[in-house]
């Protein structure tokens, strides 16, 4: 270190390196990540959020929801996520290009949630998120400051949106308990996070078994599954029903990103 | 020069004291914060009512007040009185210094403020809400202007392994925060690039700017204490390059099997690896630090230990094969708290434990409560690391069998989180001990202690050949 000036041109130098080993090349690779154009249903994939669900994400960032839950689900080989149902395929990057704030964490201590608003056959509903954040479960809190209690009576008529509370829960006669505009956003947050579209790069190379493996037959090395016809909307998925399995027959379908430009 | 009081340290006492009582009341408020957040991970409905603490929001004010409050200000505290020192004359911009402390404590605070009332940024690492940034950028400067002045006006041109490592860290953090800033807030970047950002903040504030405040302490206080010259000093130097050019690799080493290209963990796990030179090193210059009978150099010893510790398990948990059994459970918390308060934090308390009485011309208050201290922080990080790593084994085996359900991992993982906030009280203790014997030696009340470096004179000059 024999000069200063040296020294300072080093240090510089070598923080560049990792600025531009992590930051700029993957914003280089990611940074303009196009949505995702199907011939077949002439749409794009991910769908724009909605406006409830931009408001809900803002709800789930500022109450800490990532410290205990993540949006994420690995590869079936890697960890149980897809055995636990809870997505039929890996995360890739481009879920989260219209997401203001992608909150992936970095804790698992309660359940994934990346796909939870369309998970089979077990989706909750909002009167199940409501009534999971104001009662709390096993190693979740309760989340009571989310809603407010409300007389009802001759000069207040009974909401729509009261929590269907039974038990000890129940509020006393002449109550009700109504979720407040926070909550209304952080379950329309989470009842439409869903990842029902598979991307040809959500369903990377899988090795052919080495042994087993008729000769004359060799492991198809990428499975692309149809889409389900109405993936995109809240209803239409619904109706999707079940899909097939990956070792489906390989379809024609979405060949390569080059229709999304 | 070595060991003994000099007028130049007095004439600098003014800041550095105000840093450091700064730095010890954060650290006591995060202790105290740990404990909240520790508890409700085994009682979810601990304060449950309180929105301002809901345990996502606990966690991240303990983290802020723990990296930006304690670590930031006791680090830049050693850091200006190392260089001071090296520099042969009086510490000069004080004033820059006092009022740029009054402005990033002030902004850690409206930071703690922020995160509680709902402006969370919900990245690890970097719960400070966007508006206090530019403060704490601006803030950080003005400290840094007077460690900077003492580093360029220093009256003998050779530099030490202090000198790199306390230079580097006044000049990362102000950078990687404007760049986080920009990428994060200003103009956000698309999708899962903010988390890989995150990432890389996340990782080059601890390799390239808490790292190196905890390791330029280390280098000069432990040949100071021992009066020896450091062994093997010839490997520092790539030792210190080793970490500033491959540190903030390591940016995603949590994103492992996530919706990345899958050469960013890659890329983390080989700078892990290739970081292992750098703890080899540490270790290997500082290892007298392991022979002394110093109450300040069995703090440090702890610290450099944790070090390395940290290091392996920081390489070891960006493989595969062990991601999958580690990634998303407490075995993360663990690894945080091995590196911060394991090996940066103990490096600091001996650092603090051999400077104060030389800032104030004055000995410790207390010797007993320094040894209370030792014993106190070193079972509390021990008791505390040991129960996470189990109550994270648990979870490891609930998590890969899909048939176990979360209820089932929490009442597995319970008795281990118990065993944690346990160690969190005793680790609360030994910060309110360490600030009780800070505040009655910052008063001046007693000549009852000397450390023991302060005997017997030494000959050597500076740390290093």
């Amino acid at each position: 270190m024999k000069s200063d000036l040296g020294f300072f041109l080093g240090l510089f130098a070598a923080l560049g390196v990792s600025y531009a080993g992590i930051v700029l090349a993957s914003n280089a690779q990611l940074g303009s990540l196009a949505p995702f154009y199907d011939d077949n249903n002439d749409s794009t994939y991910p769908k724009m959020s909605l406006g409830v669900s931009v408001r809900g994400q803002l709800v789930y960032r500022d109450l800490g929801c990532a410290a205990c839950h993540t949006q994420q689900v690995r590869r079936p080989s890697f960890g149980s996520d897809q055995a636990r149902g809870w997505g039929d395929r890996q995360s890739v990057a481009r879920d989260y290009i219209y997401q203001p704030y992608p909150q992936l964490g970095l804790h698992r201590i309660g359940p994934d949630l990346t796909n939870v608003g369309d998970r089979k056959p077990n989706a909750l509903d909002a009167d199940a998120f409501y009534r999971l954040l104001y009662a709390g479960s096993w190693g979740m809190p309760s989340y009571r400051f989310l809603f407010k209690a409300r007389r009802i009576g001759l000069e207040a008529q009974p909401s729509d949106d009261a929590l269907n509370l039974t038990g000890a829960l129940e509020p006393e006669a002449g109550w009700e308990v109504v979720p407040t505009q926070r909550a209304r956003d952080l379950v329309g947050y989470l009842v439409n996070l869903r990842t029902t579209y598979d991307y040809p790069e959500a369903f990377p190379v899988t090795a052919a078994k080495p042994e087993g493996a008729a000769p004359g037959a060799p492991a198809p090395k990428k499975v692309h599954r149809p889409a389900p016809p109405g993936a995109g909307g809240p209803a239409a998925a619904d109706a999707s029903g079940p899909m097939p399995a990956g070792a489906g027959a390989p379809t024609p379908a979405p060949t390569g990103a080059g229709g999304a430009r | 020069m070595n060991g003994e009081w000099t007028p130049n340290d007095s004439a600098s006492r003014g800041p550095l004291l105000l840093l450091l009582a700064f730095g010890i009341l954060w650290l006591v408020v995060s202790a105290g914060l740990g404990i909240i957040a520790s508890f409700q991970l085994h009682e979810p409905e601990f304060l449950s009512e309180y929105a301002i603490l809901t345990y996502g929001r606990v966690s991240a004010l303990c983290e802020t007040a723990f990296v930006y409050g304690w670590l930031a200000n006791a680090g830049l505290a050693l850091a200006l009185w190392v260089l001071g020192r090296l520099s042969g004359e009086p510490l000069r911009a004080q004033n820059w210094a006092v009022a740029g402390t009054l402005l990033w404590n002030a902004s850690v605070a409206a930071a703690l403020v922020g995160v509680a009332s709902g402006d969370a940024t919900g990245f690890e690492f970097l719960g400070l809400p966007s508006y206090v940034q530019l403060v704490m950028f601006f803030s950080y400067g003005a400290i840094a202007v007077a460690g900077l002045l003492a580093w360029s006006g220093r009256i003998r041109r050779v530099s030490f392994a202090s000198h790199w490592y306390a230079v580097a860290a006044l000049f990362v953090f102000p950078w990687i925060l404007s760049v986080v800033h920009v990428m994060l807030f200003a103009a956000p970047a698309r999708g899962v690039l903010q988390a890989i950002v995150a990432g890389w903040f996340a990782r080059s504030a601890w390799a390239l700017w808490l790292a190196p405040l905890s390791l330029c302490a280390a280098y000069y206080v432990v040949p100071k204490a021992t009066g020896r010259v450091l062994p093997a000093y010839g490997y520092a130097a790539p030792g210190f390059w080793c970490l500033i050019l491959v540190g903030g690799l390591a940016g995603g080493r949590h994103l492992v099997g996530g919706p990345v290209p899958a050469w960013i963990p890659s890329v983390a796990a080989v700078s892990c690896v290739l970081l292992l030179f750098n703890a080899f090193v540490v270790a290997l210059n500082l290892r007298c630090a392991f022979s002394s009978k110093a109450v300040e150099l069995r703090f440090i010893s702890v610290g450099i230990g944790a070090y390395v510790l940290s290091a392996v398990a920081d390489s070891l948990t960006t493989f595969r094969a062990v991601a999958e059994r580690t990634q998303f459970t407490h075995a993360d918390e663990a690894q945080g708290q091995v590196a911060l308060y394991g090996a940066a934090s103990m490096i600091l308390f001996g650092g603090i434990y051999h400077a104060l009485p030389l800032i104030t011309g004055k000995a410790w208050y207390s010797a007993r409560l320094v040894v209370a201290h030792l014993v106190l922080a070193v079972s509390g990080i021990i008791l505390l690391v040991g129960s996470l790593c189990l109550s994270a084994f648990v979870q490891s085996r609930g998590l890969l069998d899909p048939h176990v359900q979360f209820s089932e991992i929490f009442q597995h993982a319970r008795p281990w989180l118990l065993m944690a906030t346990l160690a969190r009280a005793v680790l609360l203790l030994g910060s309110t001990v360490f600030l009780a014997n800070f505040v009655l030696t910052a008063c001046g009340i007693s000549e009852a202690y000397r450390p023991a470096s302060l005997g017997p004179p030494s000959t050597l000059e500076a740390p290093g050949p």
